[in-house]
């Protein structure tokens, strides 16, 4: 038998049982519908998640802060001593303090830019292994680096040193070999207002030469200045026997001991946060999700299965005579069993075409709601959310799949009809009805 | 010349709750190429078992049946089914036709299996159909033609795929008298063509008009062999 007469067979059987087609095909759309969402979902979640968290940082970067500070437990900060401690643990490669300045503004011009600079170790710094876009990493205290946000952030002060409102900020500038002006503005500690009750605000300004820009990285990264931790400390007028930093940064040899690290530092009384960790937790939540979506799924395909089996008993039934006929005149039990076979995956892969049209516009309806409340989010919190948020994606091999699983639930659940038929006896079937 | 059928010892018990039922007791039958045989006997006998058996569509409980060579016992389901396809064409006393499809398509049935291409199909089925006088209503369903157009279609089926034997069981039991002799006359031409044709009726008259040999069935046993009216 040539396909394209069993093709014409089947579909011409098919034609006959309309409602009972739909009927039955509508189990495979849901179930395929709940399984294509579940792994679109995995697949958008994975996508974005990955995008999103790398504004955390490298997936092998650890943002390490100052631990401790509730009622009952003694504040940690972060001194030699510990940055020592941190590097001393398996894994870690390197390990990054910082110091912000207390920064009053940075001048260039007549521009001025409100983002924190930071000290740190040059040395250390290079081994993050943060790209330049251009120039190079300070060599001296009076040499600066911007990261990839800079300059394009810069305001313009008005005469009586108030910024112009939105849309002032000017195009992005070439800082490159410029020289900026920062200025700190140190505020007194308690012990020096309790000698002097009047005591204001000292000012420390001293000028950089930009000699690199970042490429962009993460996002703290990007809107931050770096000079060294000498230039740092100067202008902060610290105490070099007391020197805390605000963070530190550590590096893990591979992605897999992240979670490691991570944890040995929390168990020290230390606050630490990285991509990886949060990913992590993010995607058991989304498992369940999965899951359940998963779970769903099967179950309606098992009973789409079912449901196949049904009809295709039912329809090989009230067929009887015909598959006698079609025996008398020569028909051998294999073609009569893809007959049947190929009803049964007919069912399937309609199912699989619905449930693949049903959930491709349930995607993209979630992807606009979720858009629109990160939307709305980023409105009222004022932080601009990425634009990527297409929670569930539904690439070109997941659509095939999911019709060529449609169609093998269908195959599936056709053999046992469609074996039945097959070995009918003729004369049996003939004297049928 | 070599004979087409060659039924020797064919016994065929049905058990029924435990007991044998003997439909068919021991027939030897031989019929040479060509010859038209009428099957005749009281209800129940085992006209249409013989009839099936020679078809392929039984099997025989003992006894060997040889047909155009082939020896179908022992034969498999699949090697049954090509047996059907190659050499037998069947004709039905309920026309046995497909009611969904046009007569075209009924009458192309067996030669989809055969698996001939769609344009030889079409040809085949194109003339099948003008032999029987169907020519203009190729396009119609079985419920838009007459019982003896029906059954008509049903010849064309059965001699689409050029067999060597043509078996018709009561062709004509659920036709008027006129219509019946319009299909046998139908049947001899398809005789005349070179099939053996083995029919079963119980038209004694029918029988005579047709046969070259008429056989009488008692009781699953060849009780009476005798020359038709055509001898
Ligand atoms: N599948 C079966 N199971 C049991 N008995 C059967 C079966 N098929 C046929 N028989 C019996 O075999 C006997 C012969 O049947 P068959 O159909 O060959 O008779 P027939 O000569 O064609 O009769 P009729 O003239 O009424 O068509 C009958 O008694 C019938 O009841
Ligand atoms: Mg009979």
């Amino acid at each position: 038998m040539r396909f394209r007469d069993l093709a014409f067979l089947v579909v011409s059987n098919l034609r006959r049982m309309k409602l009972r087609l739909a009927l039955t095909s509508l189990g495979v759309v849901i179930g395929t519908s709940a399984i294509v969402l579940m792994v679109s979902l995995g697949i958008g979640l994975q996508a974005n998640l990955t995008a999103e968290l790398g504004d955390l940082g490298a997936a092998t970067h650890i943002t390490v802060m100052g631990g401790g500070g509730m009622p009952g437990v003694e504040f940690t900060s972060l001194n030699d001593e510990i940055v020592d401690e941190i590097a001393a643990i398996e894994h870690v490669e390197a390990v990054l303090p910082s110091v912000p300045v207390y920064l009053d503004k940075i001048e260039y011009k007549k521009y001025v830019l409100y983002s924190m600079p930071y000290g740190v170790n040059m040395e250390d710094f290079a081994k993050f292994g943060y790209e330049i876009e251009e120039g190079r990493l300070p060599r001296n205290d009076s040499e600066i680096l911007l990261g990839a946000m800079l300059p394009a952030s810069f305001s313009v002060a008005s005469e009586d040193g108030m910024m112009m409102g939105p849309g002032s900020t000017v195009p992005e500038l070439d800082l490159l070999g410029r020289r900026l002006e920062v200025a700190t503005s140190i505020y007194p500690t308690e012990q020096e207002i309790e000698a002097d009750p009047n005591a204001q605000p000292r000012q420390n300004k001293q000028k950089f030469t930009v000699v690199g820009i970042l490429a962009p990285s993460d996002m703290m990264t990007d809107q931050s200045a770096y000079i060294s931790m000498d230039a740092a400390l100067d202008m902060n007028d610290t105490d070099r026997r007391k020197v805390t930093y605000e963070q530190l940064i550590v590096k893990a040899d591979s992605v897999d001991s992240v979670t490691d690290i991570e944890k040995t530092i929390m168990d020290r009384g230390l606050y630490a946060y990285s991509s990886q960790s949060m990913l992590e937790s993010l995607k058991s939540v989304f498992l369940i999700i999965q899951g359940v979506l998963g779970a769903l799924g099967g179950i309606a395909m098992l009973v789409a299965a079912l449901g196949i089996a049904n009809t295709m008993t039912m329809s090989i039934y009230e067929r009887t005579r015909e598959i006698g006929i079609m025996k008398a005149v020569g028909a051998s039990n294999r073609q009569i069993k893809r007959v049947f076979l190929g009803e049964a995956a007919i069912i399937g892969v309609l199912g699989g075409i619905g449930g693949l049209l049903f959930s491709g516009a349930g995607a993209a309806l979630a992807n606009l709601f979720v858009k629109a409340m990160l939307a709305s989010q980023a409105t009222s919190t004022g932080v601009a959310s990425s634009d990527t948020a297409s929670f569930f994606q539904i690439p070109v091999w997941l659509a095939i799949f999911a019709i060529v699983f449609a169609a093998g639930i269908g195959l599936l659940s056709g053999v046992l009809p469609a074996v039945r038929a097959a070995n009918l006896d003729p004369l049996t079937a003939l004297r049928h009805e | 010349m070599a004979s087409a059928v060659e039924v020797f010892g064919l016994t065929r018990e049905y058990i029924m709750g435990g007991e044998a039922l003997t439909v068919l007791r021991g027939v030897d039958l031989t019929i040479p190429r060509g010859e038209i045989v009428c099957v005749m006997g009281p209800s129940g006998s085992g006209k249409s078992t013989l009839l099936n058996i020679v078809g392929g569509l039984d099997r025989p409980t003992s006894g060997s049946v040889v047909i155009e060579g082939e020896d179908l016992a022992g034969m498999d389901d699949e090697r049954l089914a090509t047996y059907r396809r190659r050499q037998v064409g069947f004709v039905f006393q309920s026309f046995n036709l497909i009611p969904t499809m046009t007569a075209r398509r009924n009458v192309e049935l067996p030669l989809v299996f055969a698996g001939a291409s769609p344009e030889e199909r079409a040809e085949r089925a194109a003339a099948a159909l003008a032999s029987v006088g169907l020519a203009h209503r190729i396009d119609h369903r079985p419920t838009e033609l007459s019982g003896g157009e029906q059954q008509r279609v049903a010849i064309a089926r059965a001699v689409v795929n050029e067999p060597a034997i043509m078996l018709a069981d009561e062709p004509t039991g659920n036709l008027d008298t006129r219509t019946g002799l319009e299909i046998l006359e139908l049947m001899r031409e398809m005789n005349a063509a070179g099939r053996t044709l083995l029919i079963t009726t119980h038209d004694r008259a029918i029988a005579e008009s047709v046969a070259d040999r008429i056989i009488t069935i008692v009781d699953g046993s060849i009780e009476n062999i005798e020359q038709g009216g055509t001898a």
